[in-house]
């Protein structure tokens, strides 16, 4: 059996491939993307905790965040519609009217 | 009635102040009217409070204390003693002349003007009354921002630089006072389990010597920032020469003596050993101000920024004859608190009312004014030599006890100090020379008119109180001295519990004791303690 | 297996049901008249504030759904907060004649209020879950509504900002939630408490090591949503491009549940690893640099700003350092202190920005240079402004002064309770000293306004909303300046409200 430990390494790994891509990315949609990414390790770690705990509470809070998620992606892509209408650019160094 | 009058006496300038607001804004006449009378009602008032006074009797007077915060233990605590009555009496009467002075000299924003005059008053009348240190202190921010206004708006031409140096350097300080307030309160709570910001109560609370020696400093800083003490000083002659006539008299009157107020009513009582200890420095901080006020005061050119510097040393005469920490000395810094408001605020009307006529300042403009205006040139020289001390003039008395004090406290205090009094002469007699003196110069000062009845209105009763002080100082020496003694008992008090430590005698009291005894102990005390 | 339905206790949650059905009818309602209601939608919205305000006010305390779902003094105090500056921010949103807005305001003031909702079950959630989703309910309306105005670049890119910012915090959050679950095997905060005080993490160093990264990532999460520094660069960006009804609510609402959030989840949840001896982070004092700093940046640096709206963001960047320096003095003065300053807070901020929002419609500049010569044209709006941003300044006998003087009790109060916390004075010594340079930029707003350079400012024409949201402000942070009782009867029940015991 595959130890609790070996989820939350790769958990942690997801969530560090995530969170790096948020910073250096300048593709709004990259940067989305990794994100997502980030919630699913979290949600990777709820499970596994879940699974090993034996308690089922991880595995209901995971169904809402992914329903959270896709509300967050809705919202998101269409503001990324928006602003690439209003700017035709979806580099994130080019919003810079305010100083970031 | 009695239990009344102080929360009406405090709060009457602010309905004024609510009453001019709603007056709509070009109705000049209605709204120097409304603001005058309320003025004056507010000074009939503290004369009435000042008639109820029963002069003998030691203790708070007139006290009312109704319950503000209750979770928090804050109080609605008024109360005055002989000290907070002559100021009271001081503030009323300068703001009414301070608005008859103003009558036709504001121009631009009359509305504000006055609304912020008001204002400033119920601070002012707030912090004199004020028993509770949260009350204390709230009465003692809110006329910041009356000042502000009063200075950066209807001052001269570098009046917004002074106006925020001015609020800077106060909040800086007050804030530190608010620090250590909390500190007290949490202390007395862990000490009698009570949360309260009283001060009577506080007052019994020993409080351990390290403690003390921080709380006085924060305090000591945001108090000697107001009087102002060298070096805090430097803020005063930038507000004092920018602000309007009015604004500096109120400044010059009141509100520096807000910081020697506060010395006497909180640092000396509830820090008395920190008093004790920190007495040599405030007292060579002090015998500084009054020499280097003096002497920086004879290089001025301009009169009012010689009269602000005038300001310094005559405060470091209040200082020192607080920290003399004797009868004559506190009881001289008292009265000379109520001389300095008086002559000070008669000098800045003075330069006011020549400013009018002249629109300047400098002594080099002007010279041979006698001629010209011969009633003007003898108001000044009358209230010039109160401000030198002169004998039969107030100066003279206030200045003399302090002398007394610093002498019996420590000769060379005395010595020093007294030079001062032989620079005030130097400096201000010479500038009267210059200004009033010697043949017409100036074109301009040929055609000056003498003063106008309601100038001659507002200088009368100034000098008036110059000569009343300088000749029969008794009534109000009387009223002052049990007020001092309550103050030296406290001083004298904790000092024993001090004491008691050592020798584990019974504390004494801390009201009610009056008399040569506890003096005579406190100046042992401090002997001892040199 | 034997099963029990937890106690729903559905009414205690009739506040926040009534709301979210009021917010479907202001939606519909604008649909329903062709987008034609104009002000009426708005004055619909309002009332519907007005009614949940009621509700709540009727509604006892108590816990539903087993205990996921709590109403308690707490609770009920910041849903108050939220409906106040949610009311106030639809008042000021009156004004904004920008196309934009006449086309959509119900789907506007319908996503204000859906955000409120989400801030109300914050406010009630006694566990991670609905914590998490709470908040996310809270913010994802507020990314669409900074951006409301699609065509301005300022607005869209302020959403874009946002958009990032918020969905990394939560990430952030949301990732430190999956391991604190872990580390004490329930979502429930109360259990999460028990179970976190009884383990103990220093005995096992790889266990402790997941504490601290769940610690970490938390604290950093609730970080950018509080903007406290270091994650603090997306406020003044956000703040000056979004509309500004949606900044004041930003400002004081979003603040509020972000305030909440860390209560609920470092205060109570954490609680027993706030102690430096037995923690194997000594949280308290990572956040006490994270307010000593944000008190400093952002009083700093809000005296070069020449942008109101800006200013106001980097100004309230100092006042959650303010707050945080309440919530860290862990007794039963903190949590009354905080909930005391946010109302003060709320008044101030939410009054000053309707006036910016009028004088920004009529003249188009939220530039503080060209409030030269406003106490001329509008004397009523300049010393509304004048006492609000005095409020905020902490001048007495204003309300901002006493929930300074509140927090800085508490924290006095902390700091002399145990060596160990003596640090607390440090951070009341930094928050005293950037009270002055405070006053320094509040002052100098003040000072343009009455003696600046006169620059034609044209008579700011308001409407009864508008001048509503304003007098409110005003009143609100006079009475509870003078007569703060009130309010602090009702801040002194947070602490021992039925879920936090403090010690």
């Amino acid at each position: 059996m595959v130890p609790v430990s070996a989820y939350l390494i790769l958990a942690v790994v997801l969530f560090g491939i995530g969170a790096i891509g948020v910073l250096t990315s300048r593709n709004m949609i990259v940067l989305f993307m990794c994100i997502e990414l980030m919630l699913n390790a979290a949600n990777l770690a709820m499970v596994a905790f879940s699974r090993a705990l034996n308690v089922v509470d991880g595995h209901v809070i995971v169904f809402l965040v992914l329903t959270v998620a896709a509300a967050e992606a809705a919202v998101g892509l269409a503001m990324i519609i928006t602003i690439f209408r209003n700017r035709e650019t979806i580099n994130i160094d080019r919003y810079s009217i305010l100083k970031w | 009635m009695e239990s009344l009058i102080l929360s009406l006496l405090i709060f009457f300038p602010l309905l004024g102040a609510i009453l001019v607001a709603l007056v709509p804004s070009n109705q000049h006449s209605t709204i120097k009217g409304v603001s005058l009378i309320v003025s004056i009602i507010t000074m009939i008032l503290s004369f009435a409070v000042y008639s109820w006074f029963d002069e003998v009797a030691t203790g708070m007077q007139f006290e009312v204390n109704y319950s503000w915060v209750t979770s928090l233990g804050i109080n609605y605590h008024l109360g005055i003693d002989g000290i907070s009555l002559l100021l009271l009496v001081l503030t009323t009467i300068l703001t009414v002349l301070c608005i008859i002075s103003s009558w036709n000299s504001v121009t631009k924003g009359v509305k504000g003007y006055f609304v912020s005059m008001l204002l400033l008053s119920t601070g002012m009348l707030g912090v004199f009354c004020a028993l509770d240190l949260f009350l204390f202190y709230v009465f003692w921010e809110v006329m910041l921002v009356p000042m502000y206004f009063l200075i950066g708006v209807w001052g001269g031409p570098r009046r917004v630089y002074a106006a925020i140096k001015f609020v800077l350097f106060t909040m800086f300080g007050s804030l530190l006072m608010l620090v250590a307030l909390l500190y007290i309160y949490f202390q007395y709570q862990a000490f009698s389990g009570e949360y309260t910001f009283d001060l009577l109560k506080i007052m019994g609370m020993p409080i351990a010597n390290q403690a003390q020696l921080w709380l006085f400093g924060a305090f000591a800083l945001a108090f000697a920032i107001k009087v102002p003490l060298w070096p805090l000083h430097t803020w005063l002659p930038d507000a004092h020469v920018q602000a309007p006539t009015a604004g500096s008299v109120i400044l010059a009157g009141v509100l520096l003596k807000m910081g020697t107020y506060g010395f006497i009513r909180i640092c000396l009582p509830l820090f008395p050993d920190a008093t004790i200890t920190y007495m040599p420095w405030i007292c060579v901080l002090a015998i500084i101000a009054i020499i280097y006020g003096a002497l920086v005061s004879m290089v001025q050119k301009d009169i009012k920024s010689l009269v602000a510097f005038s300001s310094v040393s005559h405060m470091g005469f209040v200082m020192l004859g607080l920290f003399a920490l004797n009868m004559q000395g506190m009881q001289g810094a008292v009265l000379q608190m109520i001389n300095h408001g008086v002559s000070t605020g008669a000098l800045f009307l003075i330069v006011g009312m020549i400013y009018e006529r002249r629109h300047t300042r400098m002594i080099a403009d002007f010279g041979g004014i006698a001629k010209v205006m011969p009633v003007f040139s003898a108001f000044f020289m009358i209230v010039t030599l109160s401000s030198i001390g002169l004998p039969f003039t107030n100066g003279f008395v206030g200045e003399f006890l302090i002398l007394l004090g610093a002498f019996k406290a420590n000769y060379i205090y005395g010595v020093v100090a007294a030079s001062g009094v032989i620079l005030a002469a130097c400096y201000m007699l010479w500038m009267y020379q210059r200004v009033i003196f010697g043949r017409v110069t100036h074109e301009e000062n040929k055609k000056l008119t003498d003063l106008t009845g309601r100038e001659k209105l507002v200088l009368i009763p100034l000098v008036i109180l110059i000569f009343w002080i300088g000749i029969y100082p008794k009534p109000f020496l009387r009223r002052i001295e049990p007020a001092v003694k309550v103050v030296l008992s406290q001083v004298s008090r904790a000092s024993t519990v001090q004491l008691n430590e050592k020798f584990e005698l019974e504390p004494v009291p801390v009201y009610g004791e009056t008399g040569e005894v506890l003096e005579k102990t406190l100046t042992d005390n401090t002997g001892a303690n040199r | 297996m034997d099963f029990q339905l937890p106690e729903y206790n559905l009414q205690l949650m009739l506040p926040e049901i009534v709301l979210f059905v009021w917010a479907l009818v202001v939606l519909s309602f604008d649909l329903a008249t062709k987008r034609k209601s104009g002000s009426a939608v708005g004055y619909l919205a309002m009332a519907g504030v007005l009614i949940t305000g009621i509700v709540l006010a009727f509604t006892g305390h108590g816990q539903g759904f087993g205990q996921m779902f709590v109403a308690d003094s707490m609770a009920v105090f910041f849903k108050m907060i939220f409906l106040c500056a949610a009311f106030m921010a639809i008042g000021s949103s009156f004004g904004i004649t920008k196309d934009k807005i006449v086309n959509h305001r119900g789907e506007f003031l319908g996503l204000m209020l859906f955000s409120t909702v989400g801030m109300m079950f914050l406010a009630s959630s006694n566990e991670l879950l609905s914590l998490y989703v709470g908040l996310e309910l809270t913010t994802i309306p507020l990314f669409a509504l900074a951006a409301f105005f699609k065509d301005d670049k300022l607005s869209v890119e302020a959403g874009i900002k946002y958009l990032v910012v918020g969905a990394f915090s939560s990430a952030l959050l949301l990732y430190g939630i999956s391991f604190l679950y872990g580390l004490s095997g329930s979502t429930d905060l109360l259990l999460m408490r028990l179970n976190l005080a009884a383990s103990a993490l220093m005995d096992y160093p790889k266990v402790a090591m997941v504490f601290v990264l769940a610690t970490i990532t938390i604290l950093a999460g609730l970080g950018f949503k509080l903007a406290l520094p270091p994650f603090h660069q997306w406020a003044p960006d956000v703040y000056q491009g979004a509309p500004t009804p949606v900044t004041a609510f930003l400002s004081v609402a979003s603040k509020a549940a972000g305030l909440v959030a860390f209560a609920k989840i470092m205060v109570i949840g954490l609680f027993a690893y706030y102690d430096p001896f037995v923690a194997p982070i000594d949280w308290g004092m990572l956040v006490g640099i994270m307010a000593g700093s944000a008190m400093i940046v952002g009083n700093v640096l809000a005296v070069r700003q020449t942008n109101m709206k800006r200013m106001l963001a980097y100004s309230s960047i100092a006042h959650a350092g303010y707050i945080m320096v309440g919530m860290l003095a862990m007794n039963e003065l903190g949590l009354a202190s905080v909930g005391f300053y946010m109302f003060a807070y709320m008044f101030a901020n939410m009054g000053i920005f309707a006036v910016v929002a009028l004088i920004e419609e009529r003249t188009g500049s939220a530039e503080i240079p060209d409030y030269g010569g406003f106490s001329k044209s509008s004397p009523f709006l300049a010393v509304s402004m004048t006492i609000m941003l005095l409020s905020l300044t902490g001048i007495p006998p204003l309300a901002g002064f006493f929930g300074k003087f509140y927090v800085f009790a508490a924290a006095i109060r902390q700091a002399g309770s145990d060596p160990v916390h003596q640090w607390m004075y440090w951070l009341v010594g930094v928050g005293l000293l950037t009270s002055v340079v405070a006053l320094y930029y509040y002052a100098n707003v003040i000072r343009t306004m009455y003696f600046g350079a006169q620059t034609d400012v044209p008579r700011i024409e308001f409407t009864a909303p508008a001048l509503t949201v304003i007098l409110i402000g005003v009143i609100g942070t006079v009475v509870f300046g003078l007569m703060p009782n009130v309010v602090v009867e009702f801040a002194s029940q947070i602490p021992i409200s039925d879920m936090i015991i403090l010690p």
